[in-house]
């Protein structure tokens, strides 16, 4: 990779493309199918958390309408803010990398900013969630034979206990891949320091982005179902 | 237009990504839309209406999300294989929520119909909502149940 040579078939060799590749486009479009087909095995993943939610909802319909009013709806609301906010600046942080020239500090610097306004949202997410937790282990909302919400003063009609389950597996899983998606990010920012992105090579970032908006979308309907829907 | 090899022979279509890059003004857009239609959600939750809410809540949040995987995804301009790949996830969600409690939803009336089972009521809440959550721990529970003796369920 070090001296600057031409590919096999003539063209100008870009040092990002692998051997097994054709051309950068060739290689984007692999690397872009992969992370659709890994975002597909997402989304059936997340599915069947729903689907539980779905199933309990239609049996006991007075569990969920009684334990959700306990749930923070203001904390849920500024996450998802938050949450929207971060794709936004996802979103251009790809678009950075897509209109940068190779090696063109601004253009790099401009890439870093938006990744690590990415960063620190998802770090405002976590530590939001990390206060709503604690206030549900401090009432003992807490899921199955945990669940001691009655000792500490709250008669919650239905099967809190059930719902606490729900609610603890599925924003607990959605908050492991914001974990993730942090490192991650890490990770591309560190690359995007060392000149990696721009116009020619932006496979990394766009990746990275589509999986942050996948985390995105499944709040955007954890939100409604978990802390608002009546 | 970029050659593309297979096995030594030139491939006629290759499948390759088309850079396309959305202008700023149109991802703020996005950005303040997904805004707006949080903010009604949001709003719509504090008024009551009843079993509507759920059919509400779920249309703003499917607009939501056709907006971040048609724009901030790039859905909409990408290789359309994406979107055949992303829908097609979609169905198949479609199909095990659609059985799954079509399935559930319809299992009491053909056991009833067809007297597959009998069903045992004594352990059941019959279908009243009940007053404290159900705590597995049985001293706790005793204790709790001896310290509120109206709520007590019979039997316990």
């Amino acid at each position: 990779m070090s001296t600057a040579h031409t590919d096999a078939h003539g063209g100008e060799h870009n040092p990002h493309l692998a051997h097994h590749f054709d051309t950068m486009e060739q290689q984007a479009g692999a690397a872009k199918l992969g992370m659709w087909l890994f975002l597909a095995t997402e989304i059936l993943m997340f599915s069947g958390l729903f689907l539980a939610y779905f199933v309990i909802r239609m049996f006991y319909p007075e569990m969920v309408l009684g334990a959700h009013e306990h749930l923070n709806k203001f904390a849920g609301g500024l996450n998802t803010v938050v949450l929207l906010v971060s794709s936004w600046t996802m979103a251009m942080a790809v678009r950075s990398a897509q209109v940068g020239k190779p090696n063109n500090q601004a253009d790099i610097a401009k890439i870093k900013a938006f990744l690590a306004m990415t960063f620190a949202c998802g770090g405002i997410f976590m530590v939001v969630k990390y206060f709503e937790y604690s206030a549900k282990f401090a009432h003992g909302m807490l899921p199955g034979k945990f669940y001691t919400a009655h000792l500490h003063g709250y008669d919650i009609p239905g099967l809190p206990h059930i719902f606490f389950g729900i609610y603890f597996v599925m924003t607990g899983l959605h908050g492991v891949h914001v974990l993730v998606g942090m490192a991650l990010m890490v990770w591309i920012y560190l690359r995007a320091v060392r000149g990696d992105f721009s116009r020619q090579n932006y496979a990394g970032v766009e990746n990275l982005g589509l999986y942050w908006h996948i985390v995105d979308l499944v709040w955007i309907f954890l939100f409604p179902l978990l802390y608002l829907v009546k | 237009m970029s050659t593309v090899y297979l096995n030594g022979k030139l491939v006629e279509h290759p499948h390759e990504v088309h850079h396309h890059v959305s202008p700023v003004p149109q991802y703020v857009a996005v950005l303040g839309a997904l805004l707006v239609l949080t903010g009604v959600t949001f709003l719509v939750s504090f008024a009551d209406l009843g079993a509507a809410s759920l059919t509400v809540a779920m249309f703003v949040a499917v607009i939501k999300a056709s907006l971040v995987v048609g724009y901030f995804m790039h859905l909409k301009y990408d290789d359309r294989f994406h979107l055949f790949i992303f829908l097609g996830t979609i169905i198949f969600v479609g199909l095990f929520f659609g059985f799954t409690l079509f399935d559930l939803a319809s299992r009491d009336a053909i056991n009833d119909e067809q007297r597959t089972f009998t069903r045992i009521e004594e352990d059941t809440n019959k279908g009243q909502p009940m007053k404290i959550g159900i705590d597995n721990d049985l001293a706790r529970r005793a204790a709790y149940d001896a310290k509120h003796p109206a709520e007590a369920p019979e039997g316990h």
